[in-house]
């Protein structure tokens, strides 16, 4: 037994020398990174646990989670984070209850009026109005709400932009390709001095609803794109089998192309929506208190003036950890996509 | 579907597009006359009364709007192309390093595209410009011989001044759009069947020699299409410039709205800027490309 032992750490160690020492130039370079990587965790871990002054952090963490949102109402968006959080672990590792598993995609799109519903209030619910959203709330609201309208629109560009008909086919194809070709922060930007101009005159939008139709109009044109990658990955075979099943052309679209086109770019369509969950963070340069918004508007408070880096990294964490979590759910999905894939 | 069925669906779509538009621009002609603007280019030509701190030709506030933004124009394109070359080289690196032999490298290289790729580019923008340039004090210059200067100025470089701005804007374009260029790299490597690698190394060329020679000639084509994506990319996060306060193409028409409230001009303004310099980045790209394509055909 222990003689076994013996030999396996001698040919792991042998392996570690494969990878780490093979010639003169790798072992300079391994010791080199060795020295770097301790330096710079000794430093900061000093400076994490000594130098840093977490209170701006700690006595502000209301503040990060829901923004100015009124204190006594604040287990609202906290109760619709923690269904979320529940929920998420509860997909990835909670038991195989089949009833469950099969709606557990209606229970996720059953988020979003139930987080709308706990902010808003209304029935039951003291009413809140949008300007009081803020912080991650915020952040998480405009994410799910842009995702979740920007995929039929999506769908739909694509469609057309595969469309025989030639006028069609152009009108979306313009709309993709200059959507693409201008940067976010602009779409944002005149998404707010702009939809305002083009409504009738009394009729408004706030600037959340504002913030979230500038996010759909803009991420619909990417995922469009995504999806027409689907589409044309599909051979045409299947095509011509579900013509000569009798299928007319819209339930060719819905039964035959659709799912599968969704199912091929599902992993494009979850960094998009990765991608837009950052992209928020741009809505604090244009005056929406949401997670980054917070961080500097407590660094413009006198109390924590110069306290930078403490703000950023615990900011960086949030970010980080919220995209992690999302590229895990979004790594599950794309297992049992290829499993349900393998039963048919 | 028949022809006629055809033509006629598409008419009636058109019907239906040109009375939503109709819609829309009534909508804009009635507020635009109620907010008593109008639309008009002539204010192009009055003087823009702002001043920019940064500026590649000769600029003064009683310029005209045109000249400011032809100069956020030559802004915009200097930090694009000095990121984009900064960009590629640390990007190129850190892509070998993640491919290559030494485990702990690739290991550090994967950690650092993680830690990049999965925080919002605007929170690393504000991190280098707050912190790792105003965070300089005064008096902590950090001076060699006069030749080079950082301070929270900036970085004086032998005569040449760069200001903290542009510095900051550098580091966060190119750090950010490396960690999506190293993946580019390492895919176009792994895309090179691994006989490939065998082959030269029985051959007897050096690992040096048939990278060089061998692997990046296959791997280039199938890197190309990848990094004038990421070229793209980088050309519109530059416009995220106006958080650290640096004057481009963006930000000055941000200022010409806030002075004139000219939007619906300022926007067609900026749509088409970038769409010119989108065609100019593909364009050159696809040159690259062609150049890289020949030069295989007739070795």
């Amino acid at each position: 037994m222990l003689k076994i032992n013996t030999d396996s750490i001698i040919i792991s160690f042998k392996n570690l020398r494969k990878i780490l020492f093979s010639n003169l130039f790798n072992s300079i370079i391994t010791l080199l990174i060795i020295v770097l990587i301790s330096v710079s965790c000794v430093n900061t871990f000093e400076w994490l646990i000594f130098k840093a002054d977490w209170k701006v952090v700690i006595s502000n963490l209301p503040l990060y989670a829901f923004g100015s949102f009124p204190p006594n109402e604040q287990w609202r968006p906290a109760t619709w984070i923690i269904s979320l959080l529940s929920l998420s672990i509860f997909t990835l590792c909670g038991p195989e209850w089949r009833w469950l598993r099969k709606n557990l995609l209606i229970i996720w799109v059953g988020t979003i009026p139930l987080g709308l519903y706990l902010l808003y209030g209304g029935i039951g619910l003291s009413p809140i109005m949008s300007r009081h959203w803020g912080g991650l709330t915020l952040t998480i609201l405009l994410t799910v709400c842009s995702s979740f309208l920007s995929l039929p629109f999506g769908i739909v560009l694509a469609l057309c932009r595969q469309s025989s008909l030639p006028l069609i086919q152009k009108v979306s194809s313009m709309y993709i390709d200059g959507m693409r070709a201008i940067p976010l922060i602009a779409v944002l930007f005149f998404g707010q001095l702009l939809i305002p101009l083009f409504l009738p005159v009394g009729l408004e939008i706030d600037r959340v609803w504002r913030a979230i139709l500038a996010f759909t109009l803009f991420v619909s044109a990417y995922i469009a794109e995504d999806i027409r990658g689907g589409l044309q990955s599909i051979p045409n075979t299947q095509i011509e089998a579900a013509n000569s099943l009798g299928l007319n052309q819209y339930q060719i679209i819905q039964f035959v192309l659709i799912p599968q086109a969704l199912r091929i770019a599902l992993p494009a369509l979850t960094n998009q929506s990765i991608g837009l969950f950052q992209n928020t963070s741009l809505m604090a340069i244009l005056g929406l208190v949401e997670l980054l918004g917070v961080g500097r508007s407590i660094l413009a408070n006198p109390e924590f003036i110069g306290q930078y880096i403490e703000v950023y990294v615990w900011l960086a964490c949030v970010y980080w950890m919220v995209c992690t979590i999302m590229a895990v759910l979004a790594r599950h999905l794309e297992q049992r996509m290829t499993i349900n894939q393998a039963n048919f | 579907m028949k022809i006629n069925q055809k033509i006629f669906l598409q008419f009636g779509i058109c019907i239906i597009l040109f009375g939503l538009i109709g819609i829309l621009i009534n909508n804009l002609i009635i507020n635009l006359i109620r907010t008593g603007l109008g639309f008009n280019f002539s204010w192009l030509l009055k003087p823009a009364s702002f001043a920019l701190a940064e500026h590649p030709l000769p600029y003064t506030s009683s310029d005209s709007y045109t000249w400011a933004l032809i100069i956020g124009w030559l802004n915009s394109l200097k930090v694009i192309f000095s990121s984009l070359i900064l960009a590629t080289f640390l990007g190129t690196l850190i892509g070998f390093a993640r491919t290559g032999k030494n485990a702990l490298l690739g290991l550090i290289s994967a950690g650092y595209i993680t830690i990049i790729r999965q925080t919002p580019l605007l929170l690393q923008l504000m991190f280098w410009y707050f912190v790792g340039f105003l965070g300089l004090k005064d008096n902590m210059f950090i001076q060699i011989k006069n030749i080079f200067n950082i301070s929270n100025q900036g970085v004086e470089f032998s005569g040449l001044n760069f200001s903290s701005e542009f510095l900051a804007l550098l580091m966060g374009l190119s750090i950010f759009t490396s960690a999506y260029i190293a993946e580019v790299i390492r895919g176009g490597i792994l895309s090179v069947p691994r006989g490939q690698w065998e082959a030269f190394r029985s051959l007897g060329l050096s690992e040096s020699k048939g990278l060089i020679r061998i692997i990046i000639p296959q791997a280039l084509p199938a890197i190309i299409p990848g990094l004038t994506s990421q070229y793209l990319n980088l050309a519109k996060n530059s416009t995220l410039a106006i958080a650290v306060g640096y004057s481009d193409i963006y930000a000055i028409n941000d200022t010409i709205i806030n002075q004139t409230g000219r939007a619906i001009e300022c926007f067609i303004i900026l749509l088409v800027s970038f769409l010119l310099l989108n065609l100019l980045i593909t364009n050159i790209m696809e040159l690259i490309n062609r150049l890289i394509l020949k030069s295989r055909q007739y070795s």
